[in-house]
Parts: structure tokens; C-alpha cells; sequence
């Protein structure tokens, strides 16, 4: 969120807290590879990335400009 | 899958770029946390599995990314900020976990607990001798009874958070931390430090 998203802190706490909540208030009922729902974290992870740069397949290269910071 | 070998997702081109990654794939794997969230597979690749590596501090890694890419300028500084959960995952006792749970992940798991303060005790010795170049900021006291899906303790990590950053050392060393960002020194560079050997491993 930092990195490749360009958030400001507080905008990057405010994800966090929302996509938290909705990750790990609702655990699976049969447990097996893994206790939290990745395809809600998939969900909200693409809704942040589609806010943010408009797209949510955003590639992570970043393409042009080289003097911003690498991450 | 060959738990040794750490990837790197990268924002920028390099000989080793993970290409046609998406942002969602990339994040979705680094927070793939064992017990937490199935792997993912991105591309043909191997399935990803986060922290499992050894590499829960990446400060070696970054030393050894940055000495590829400015091989010839000079370190400014290095921040590292620990997420002050050392210690606080605890491996439940055999028996339903472990037949759920693959004995890599479990393995993983233990991984985590010794990686970051070795890595950190590692970064002090490298950096023994070149003063105000590395700090490690780490809130020690009060989130070891904070677990990672605890989503409703944010208030508290808050509140610890602001506590450690009153103390006097702390206050102290983000004034060095500033101070080093924006005169940075130019004495040194990674490969001077970096005993020539790869930082990896």
C-alpha cells in the first residue's frame, strides 16, 4: 500500500482497518489450509488496487518514471 | 516447494523480475501467513507461502538488492521497523494442527519466531563500526498478547505504539533516524560492508 500503491499513511491505516475487520471477523467453518477466507482477502486487495490506480489486474511493474522510490 | 529460495516481488524492471505479476497476485503472496490463508500460485510457478523462508526481516535481502543495483554509491542509512510481534505466535501442542496443517507450514512457523532478532543481531555487527547508518525500531512491550487476526486491537497497538516512541532512547534515535535521512553521509557503500560475500544466506 506503501510502496507500489503511493498511499499516504493514514489512507494506508484506514485500508488496513477496513480490510482486516472483513478478513478475520469471518473464519471458514472446516478450517483446512488456512483459518481466514482467502478469496475475501483477494477481494478487497483487488477493490484497493482498482481504487487506487484504476485497474484491478494492475500489473505490479512499474513502467516510466525511474526516479521514484523502488519497492 | 523448495522453502530455501526467497522471492522477491519487484515494482521495478530487473534481470529477475517475476513478469506479468499483478499487484493483488503479489500482495495475496506475501500475506499468504501460514495457518492464516491458503497458498497462492501465481503464473506455472511453485505455490507461494509467506514467511516460511527465513526472510521475516528483509534487511539482508534489501543490503544485498541494493549493493545490485548502486553497486558503486554509498549507503545513506537503513530503517528497519519491526511489527513487534516476536514471540507471540505459539505453536499449538501436536495433534489436530499438525494433521491439518503440512509439517513445512510448521516448520515455517517456528522460522519466524528466531528470524528477525538474529537478522537484527546480524545487521549490528555489520554495521558495528559505521554509527548512525542502521537503526531498528521495534515496540518490544505490549503486543505480545496481540495476534495477528486481532483486527478489533488496533486502538491497543495504537496506544502501545505511541507509548515506546515517548521513551527517551527512542525519541532520541528518531532524531538520528531524521537527521541520517536528510544529510545522509557518504563514507560507505554495501560492498564495502558487506565483507564481499552475497548477504544472502
Amino acid at each position: 500500500m506503501l510502496g507500489r500503491l503511493r498511499m499516504d499513511v493514514d489512507t494506508a491505516i484506514d485500508y488496513y482497518d477496513d480490510l482486516a475487520k472483513q478478513v478475520f471477523s469471518a473464519s471458514k467453518r472446516w478450517p483446512g489450509d488456512g483459518k481466514f477466507k482467502a478469496t475475501k482477502l483477494e477481494e478487497l486487495i483487488k477493490s484497493a488496487v482498482g481504487h487506487v490506480t484504476g485497474d484491478p489486474e494492475q500489473p505490479l511493474l512499474e513502467i516510466g518514471d525511474t526516479s521514484v522510490c523502488r519497492t | 516447494m523448495d522453502a530455501n529460495i526467497p522471492v522477491l516481488f519487484r515494482t521495478y524492471p530487473s534481470r529477475e523480475t517475476h513478469s506479468g505479476c499483478r499487484i493483488w497476485e503479489a500482495a495475496r503472496a506475501t500475506s499468504a501467513a501460514p495457518t492464516f490463508f491458503k497458498r497462492i500460485k501465481i503464473g506455472r510457478e511453485q505455490p507461494f507461502i509467506d514467511g516460511g523462508l527465513g526472510r521475516n526481516n528483509p534487511s539482508r535481502v534489501v543490503l544485498d538488492e541494493a549493493n545490485t543495483l548502486f553497486r558503486d554509491r554509498p549507503i545513506g542509512c537503513l530503517v528497519s521497523i519491526g511489527t513487534g510481534h516476536a514471540g507471540i505466535i505459539s505453536i499449538k501442542k501436536p495433534g489436530f494442527l499438525q494433521q491439518v496443517f503440512p509439517m513445512d507450514v510448521v516448520e515455517a512457523l517456528k522460522a519466524i519466531l528466531t528470524d528477525c532478532e538474529a537478522t537484527h543481531e546480524d545487521m549490528q555487527r555489520l554495521f558495528a563500526n559505521s554509527s548512525n547508518l542502521y537503526f531498528r525500531l521495534n515496540v518490544e512491550q505490549g503486543m505480545q498478547g496481540i495476534g495477528l487476526s486481532e483486527w478489533e486491537k488496533l486502538a491497543n497497538v495504537e496506544a502501545h505504539t505511541a507509548q515506546y516512541m515517548k521513551r527517551k532512547e527512542v525519541d532520541e534515535k528518531l532524531a538520528s533516524v531524521v537527521n541520517a535521512i536528510k544529510f545522509p553521509k557518504t563514507q560507505v557503500t554495501v560492498e564495502q560492508l558487506g565483507m564481499g560475500i552475497s548477504l544472502i544466506n
